[in-house]
């Protein structure tokens, strides 16, 4: 299956490409594949972070979908 | 001790008097807004002698509490006819609490409409009034140049100056006027933005006030010890949260664009969409990449002693210095609610506010609304820059477009114009992210994301979790942000503490340490809830007699009629649980004897 993974603020440069940025890269991914799957796939330290799956708040543990768009954060604040 | 300076625009005289006893726990947001209830008629004419304009810095304003140093603004508001309080960060807060000063009233207008007045204060305590007609009509950054010329010729002048300036919008009565403070540059580029105040110091004929703190010393403290052991706390989690100590301080406070954009409340041309396709452009990752390309400052504090470096200067392709990092909110009312996805644009339009001082999220809005009746189309930048333009010069149409969202909405026909009372609604919309609806309903100061800032809980996982897209708990959330908030405006604290101390006990018992070493009195976790309680009695009261009901404490229809994509939200919280933020108002007012 293909899922979209965008990467923000300092995760941006996890991206397996190397290349930064916040637009986001298509993943080919097996069935079953969790967003915790993916985080350590991809790298991204050990420290908190935001996880979005089309837009609404997701657990790590969630399991991925054919076309959904994966979103992570570290933590931010402003206003 | 700590005193009020009066300064009467009638007589132009200035006096000076204790602060009186009952307000001796007092300071900032809680002491403008006591102050304004108690001598303000809520009836009064916000343009008439009878309106005071009010400044105060925190209890702890003066000290070196972390990220201590915020200004309080207060008066009746032209814009929402409340009671208002605007805060700002600057070095101004800092210099009057070292001074003893806890506040000034200037109250009165002047006979003659045409004077333009500076009131300088001086390390020595000797207070002025000074004409200043060369002054009238600047901008803020010319009026700060002629005005540091004039006083270097005058050898009173020295690097250590605040000041509090007003621009031509104020001047000319615009309710969109904001004040703007010096930062530690000498850039007026801070900003008691909202409510429309520098409307107020227009009227009083006061064009900047010139604060000079040459050798002056922190304040003392009843137990010096314990204050420093409590700074240090308090410094400790505020240098160890990930948000306060590195998201703020890297990406400054646009980093929130992206994720407000993903939660799809990134409200888009007039809050018609709650995600921004040309979001990047304007996001807080891409002002960083292109002010680091260009050379410039990506890390400040507003305010000595802030610990968190939010702050950093957007500069021109020559790294020529053009205004401070738009803020998110500015980013946001200047860029995606505008449909304009280009940095510099909003640099530019960010830079034309601070300069004629108008509030950058009321200019957005306004903009927008204006944008949605069609005369000007969205995303045109230059269409933008020229209704800013309008407002600076002071045309009929200028003064429609300085009088905010509201007024422009009503004079060309716009269906959807997102206010609460009176006021342009901030950079998230309410209906997928409910909680902060809640806030923008019930503030006692208009639609105002930082009284009660659930964005926190809402979406970014600070301070526990509340689903952002269901009623269901937001108005308990909002009520206790409320109170927590006007708790560390009264304090002097810059509300991005809340991040660390909504998720880190030991800061929240560093506050209530650091006020009772600093004051000697007693001071735990309830007694400063109280105080955001009092804040918000006076507040709330001085509404009520100003003839606002629970009527008022409502979104605009359309938020709840019209679905909002992605999510197809609306918004749901019940009339029944807006209702019920308020209910600690009777009790408090009759334990401060106040109706």
């Amino acid at each position: 299956m293909q899922v979209d993974v965008v990467l923000f603020a300092h995760f941006s440069g996890f991206q397996p490409d190397g290349k930064g940025g916040r637009h986001a890269r298509t993943f080919e991914l097996a069935e079953g594949t969790t967003i915790a799957d993916v985080i350590a796939m991809i790298g991204l330290p050990d420290e908190p972070r935001v996880i979005f799956v089309n837009s609404r708040h997701a657990p790590e543990e969630r399991e991925l979908r054919q076309g959904d768009r994966l979103a992570i954060f570290p933590p931010v604040a402003g206003g | 001790m700590r005193e009020i300076l009066r300064v009467d625009m009638s007589t132009l005289t200035i006096s000076r008097e204790p602060l009186p006893e009952k307000w001796a726990r007092y300071g900032g947001r809680a002491l403008t807004s006591a102050i304004v209830f108690t001598e303000v008629p809520a009836d009064a004419d916000t343009m008439g002698p009878d309106n005071k304009l009010v400044i105060a810095p925190g209890l702890l304003g003066g000290t070196s509490a972390p990220n201590g140093g915020r200004l309080s603004i207060g008066a009746k508001s032209p814009l929402t006819g409340g009671l208002k309080e605007s805060n700002s960060g600057g070095t101004a807060a800092h210099a009057l609490g070292k001074m003893g000063v806890a506040a000034i009233i200037i109250e009165g207008v002047p006979a003659d409409k045409t004077v333009a007045y500076a009131l300088r204060l001086f390390p020595d305590g000797t207070v002025d009034l000074v004409p200043r007609h060369d002054l009238k009509g600047l901008g803020t950054y010319e009026t700060v140049a002629v005005a540091k010329g004039i006083e270097a010729a005058e050898h009173r002048y020295s690097e250590k100056v605040s000041f509090i300036v007003n621009g031509p919008a104020g001047e000319m009565g615009m309710k969109s006027a904001g004040i703007a403070i010096t930062d530690p540059h000498g850039y007026p580029n801070r900003f008691a933005g909202r409510g429309g105040l520098g409307a107020v110091m227009g009227t009083k004929g006061i064009k900047l006030i010139a604060i000079f703190e040459e050798g002056l010393k922190g304040k003392e403290h009843a137990d010096k010890d314990a204050f420093i052991a409590a700074v240090r706390k308090f410094s400790g989690a505020l240098t160890t949260h990930a948000v306060t100590s590195q998201a703020l301080p890297t990406f400054g406070t646009n980093v929130l664009a992206n994720i407000i954009n993903e939660a799809g409340g990134y409200p888009t041309r007039n809050f018609s969409s709650g995600q921004f396709e040309g979001v990047d452009g304007i996001s807080g990752e891409t002002m960083r990449e292109i002010t680091v390309e260009r050379g410039g400052n990506v890390k400040h504090g507003c305010h000595a002693g802030c610990v968190i470096q939010c702050s950093r200067y957007y500069v021109d392709k020559d790294g020529h210095y053009m205004t401070k990092g738009p803020e998110y909110e500015s980013a946001w009312s200047l860029g995606a609610d505008c449909g304009i996805s280009d940095m510099d644009t909003v640099a530019a339009l960010d830079r034309k506010c601070g300069d004629i001082g108008i509030d950058t999220i009321e200019a957005g809005v306004m903009i927008a609304v204006y944008m949605a009746s069609g005369k000007i189309a969205f995303g045109d930048g230059a269409a933008a820059m020229a209704v800013l333009d309008e407002i600076g010069r002071g045309t009929d149409l200028g003064k429609v477009f300085g009088d905010g969202a509201e007024a422009t909405g009503l004079h060309f026909g716009v269906k959807n114009i997102p206010v609460v009372k009176h006021q342009g609604l901030p950079a998230y919309d309410p209906r997928p992210i409910q909680g902060i609806g809640v806030t923008y309903a019930t503030s006692t100061q208009g639609a105002d994301h930082t009284a009660g800032y659930t964005i926190t809980s809402n979406v970014l996982a600070v301070g526990g979790t509340v689903d952002p897209l269901k009623p269901e708990g937001q108005a308990a959330l909002s009520q206790g942000l409320q109170i927590a908030t006007a708790m560390l405006d009264s304090l002097g604290f810059c509300i991005f503490v809340a991040f660390a101390v909504l998720d880190m006990p030991e800061a929240f018992e560093a506050i209530h340490e650091m006020a009772a070493a600093h004051t000697g009195d007693e001071w735990d976790a309830d007694a400063l809830m109280q105080l955001g309680k009092e804040t918000l009695t006076y507040e709330r009261l001085f509404n009520e007699h100003a003839g606002f009901t629970n009527a008022d404490d409502r979104l605009p229809k359309f938020f709840l009629e019209e679905p909002l994509a992605p999510h197809d939200a609306v918004f749901t919280v019940t009339d029944e649980e807006l209702d019920s933020v308020h209910s600690f108002v009777p009790e408090v007012a009759a334990q401060l004897g106040i109706k």
